[in-house]
């Protein structure tokens, strides 16, 4: 160990303020952990720079694995020695995020034992980060972790570790149970995960309802977003609670339905279910007196990711509704069909959103044998460069 | 590589999440009826059964020591029969069946620095990303960021007193780890000047793939001393570092150039809106550690007016759509400038293509 | 840049262990390479997988996609992970003698 403390006049400034600090967690490592240190270190040096110091990912991992480990190695590794080396595990979270203290202790004495004593919970993609190792210590971390019923995340041209909201273990707006099919489709897929066989990353998030907890719509390639078939379920008693304690149903619910389905006449919600669009918001208000219907399951949504390389993609549209309990098996079917498509016409480096924007959705859907339906657009086309298949084919 | 005895386990996956559910939870999995907000970072949801499971929150800076993570252990056996969880917004939750020891929990938490808060109304926890933390390609650090961020809007963590949701997240570079794209504020560290062309390109990087990842085609095929490089076309050039991430022989980091653009309006939620991407409001902001007072600056006046302006369940880009993107640029003094002018693919949809204007 | 010697030869690599000499390739080195990638014997089975991968190199200029290796050399991917254990990345391009694969992280 180094026998004295870094010097961080830049860095102090950020343990001062209310918000609870990072510098004093690097520093809280630092008590026994020389890479924490030499991070603190490190990172005083980007701040008085302006200039990140971490070069170019590096390639390390696990035997038997491809993915899992994110390379990192410093460019300035002479003056700080012990993160000349800095790489990061990614752990696979149990889903929802969800730990027993004896779980996060366990956890925690592993990578005291092998690394900087610095975590994330979590990353973005929702893996458990352990920040900051040398290459031998690799292989033992990751035993260790098995030997305690953990596992590493993907990374790569991987399927990346899959993540879900809180669902059905804490929240009555579940529309299916978006841990269990969380965690399903993460065992299906353990290969996929570990081996990388795409051309890029292929990312899935399981979200229990319109309100999107865990952003799958904007950051995962197949969205799985929980929604209902059937009415709205209400507590008329309830309602009338609500209008007693001082909401203004008209105002604050029915003049912000986006498709103006609900009608309120001082005594009774009416609600137009066929017009209803799922978006969330009546229910959200009065949770107490609304609640997701009883037909429930999940819109499964394809192609959302952030701005690298063409430009960044919301998910769209793929099927309108699946039954909440043929998820497993729709879903399953679906990627196989998906990913034989995408291997076989995807360049290298290219998302599944990206390669339909490329080839364009209709011979997408021809690909993985999907019917065209209203439903996958906001509008049908308004341009007539149209490439008519009949003359081509003999089709209709 | 050294041999070991035991056979190695692979491929087991994450422990299964029921063995880390509070009992209460697992006996009512799936069956929660309703849920109340009892204060800002407390929830109490309420099961068919009549059960009460309650929720406390508390902000965490989602760098964590093995040393934090302990005391959080440690609440949990004391607080909650040991039981916690973290939110997607790097939050952390306790889960208690008994709410008497919500308000010790509370005491506790704020008395170690960890801050209660974060539901309904209130500004949530930062999505952000590594910086210089960990990252290669970071144009500025993310954790100082939502630190001072998240210094100065610490009491709109603590109280619902917003009209709506508002999502805050900081991604380091274009890349955008985490959904910066689609929130009512982001910060987004940016890039300004081309890749500098290191002499050891031709024997580290793959010169096609390195052509490939160009997404305006800026970089061409050339050689140099009789080996095959390339050459950036500098005006074709938007500083999106794909090429670094690619090749390291394409550093892009400049410490006088790089700096923070700030974007509004973009959400994930379906609640009454569709989601939608964020848009610029301020396109450069200089790169100024370790406080950043300029994107602070601007963060609190977008919030301070949103607050003020929008009306009740109005999220940031809601209001601005009722209000028109000029009264915007009006309320929050930013000047509008020609960057905030799409010039991309599809550049055209963003235009004004009717004759509606707000005088 | 670090120097991996091995049998009396030394080559300059990158910090994970890459070739940085393209140009001092051939099969000599590849063997020398399978030391650092726990690989004990090169077989048939592997020297098919290099083989494709630097001739595909020699010719494009880039690494092969993972499903392009499989479908060429006939192996599944998994059987490749068995000839190569850290992988076709990390594992058969680096015997290969090719830069590192660009890829994300």
């Amino acid at each position: 160990m180094p026998d004295h403390k870094p010097k961080t006049e830049l860095l102090d400034e950020l343990e001062k303020g209310p918000w609870p600090s990072f510098v004093k967690e690097i520093k809280s490592a630092g008590q026994t952990s020389a890479s924490a240190q030499d991070l603190l270190r490190q990172l005083e040096l980007s701040y008085q720079e302006k200039k990140g110091h971490w070069k170019h990912g590096g390639l390390v991992g696990v035997l038997g694995y491809g993915g899992g480990v994110i390379g990192r190695y410093s460019d300035v590794g002479e003056q700080f020695p012990n993160v000349a080396h800095f790489h990061t595990i990614r752990v696979n979270q149990p889903a929802g995020w969800f730990y027993t203290s004896d779980a996060i202790r366990t956890l925690c004495d592993i990578w005291e034992r092998h690394g900087s004593g610095l975590t994330n919970m979590h990353g973005s993609t929702g893996d458990i980060i352990l920040l900051g190792t040398r290459t031998p210590e690799l292989e033992p971390t990751f035993q260790e972790l098995a030997q305690a019923g953990f596992d590493l995340g993907g990374s790569g041209s991987s399927f990346r570790t899959p993540s879900c909201c809180v669902g059905m273990a804490r929240c009555e707006w579940a529309c299916y149970d978006a841990m269990r099919l969380c965690y399903d489709l993460t065992m299906a897929y353990q290969d996929e995960m570990h081996r990388p066989p795409f051309p890029y990353k292929f990312k899935l998030k399981c979200a229990a309802c319109p309100n999107d907890c865990v952003a799958a719509i904007a950051r995962s390639d197949l969205s799985i977003i929980g929604t209902w078939k059937d009415e709205i379920q209400v507590d008329e008693s309830a309602v009338t609670e609500y209008a007693s304690a001082g909401l203004n149903i008209q105002k604050d619910v029915c003049d912000l339905c986006p498709t103006k389905c609900m009608a309120w006449d001082g005594h009774k919600l009416g609600i137009e279910n066929h017009e209803c669009v799922r978006c969330m918001h009546c229910i959200n208000v009065m949770p107490k007196a609304l609640r997701p219907g009883k037909g429930r399951g999940a819109v499964l949504m394809i192609g959302g990711k952030a701005p690298i390389m063409q430009g960044a993609l919301l998910s769209s549209v793929l099927v309108p509704f699946v039954a909440a309990d043929e998820l497993l098996d729709t879903v399953k079917e679906l990627l196989r069909r998906i990913w034989d498509f995408w291997d076989e016409y995807g360049n290298n480096r290219e998302r599944v959103g990206e390669l339909i924007q490329r080839v364009g959705l209709p011979a997408f859907l021809d690909g993985i044998g999907l019917d065209p339906i209203p439903e996958m657009v906001s509008a049908p086309r308004d341009n007539p460069y149209i490439f008519y298949q009949a003359a081509k084919d003999g089709a209709k | 590589m050294s041999a070991t005895t035991e056979p190695r386990i692979t491929d087991i996956g994450p422990p299964h999440y029921e063995k880390y559910l509070h009992p209460l939870i697992k006996k009512n999995y799936g069956q929660w009826k309703y849920h109340e907000n009892l204060a800002p970072g407390v929830y109490c949801h309420v099961a068919e059964s009549g059960d009460r499971i309650y929720t406390v929150r508390a902000g965490t800076p989602r760098l964590l020591s093995v040393q934090t993570l302990r005391i959080f252990a440690d609440l949990a056996d004391k607080y909650s029969g040991g039981y916690l969880r973290f939110t997607s917004r790097n939050n952390l939750e306790f889960l208690l069946d008994d709410p008497v020891r919500i308000e010790p929990l509370k005491q506790e938490l704020i008395a170690l620095g960890y801050p209660v808060g974060g539901t309904n109304n209130a500004i949530s926890n930062i999505v952000h990303t590594q910086g210089w933390i960990h990252c290669h390609s970071s144009a500025t650090d993310a954790s100082g960021l939502v630190k001072c961020t998240m210094d100065a809007l610490y009491e709109r963590f603590t109280h619902e007193d917003l009209p709506a949701k508002l999502r805050i997240a900081v991604a380091c570079c274009l890349n955008m780890c985490g959904a910066v794209h689609c929130s009512d504020i982001a910060i987004l560290g940016v890039h300004r000047l081309p890749p500098k062309i290191q002499p050891t390109l031709p024997r580290v990087c793959e010169v096609p793939t390195l052509i490939a990842a160009c997404p305006t085609g800026a970089i061409r095929p050339a050689v140099v001393d009789g080996k095959h490089s390339v050459t950036v076309v500098e005006q074709q050039c938007m500083y999106c570092g794909n090429c670094y991430t690619v090749c390291s022989a394409m550093p892009m980091n400049d410490a006088d150039n790089d700096g923070l653009s700030i974007w509004v309006g973009g959400k994930v939620s379906n609640a009454r809106s569709a989601p939608t991407f964020s848009k610029l409001a301020i396109p450069f902001l200089p790169n100024n550690p370790p406080r950043w007072p300029e994107v602070v600056e601007a963060i609190v006046k977008i919030v301070d007016v949103y607050a003020k302006h929008a009306r009740k369940y109005e999220r940031v880009g809601e209001w601005i759509e009722r209000i028109g993107w000029p009264r915007f640029f009006q309320l929050t003094g930013f000047e509008f400038t020609r960057y905030h002018i799409d010039d991309f693919k599809h550049a055209a949809l963003t235009y004004a293509r009717s004759a509606h204007v707000r005088y | 840049m670090p120097v991996f010697e091995i049998n009396g030869n030394s080559y300059e690599v990158d910090e994970d262990g890459f070739l940085q000499e393209p140009e001092r390739w051939n099969h000599e080195v590849a063997k020398d390479f399978a030391n650092t990638e726990a690989i004990t014997d090169l077989t048939e089975e592997h020297w098919k997988v290099i083989d494709y991968i630097r001739n595909y190199y020699l010719e494009f200029g880039i690494a092969p996609m993972v499903r392009k290796v499989c479908k060429e050399t006939g192996h599944k991917l998994s059987e490749i992970y068995k000839l190569f254990p850290s992988g076709p990345a990390k594992g058969a391009c680096k015997l290969a003698g090719l830069p590192k694969p660009a890829g994300c992280v």
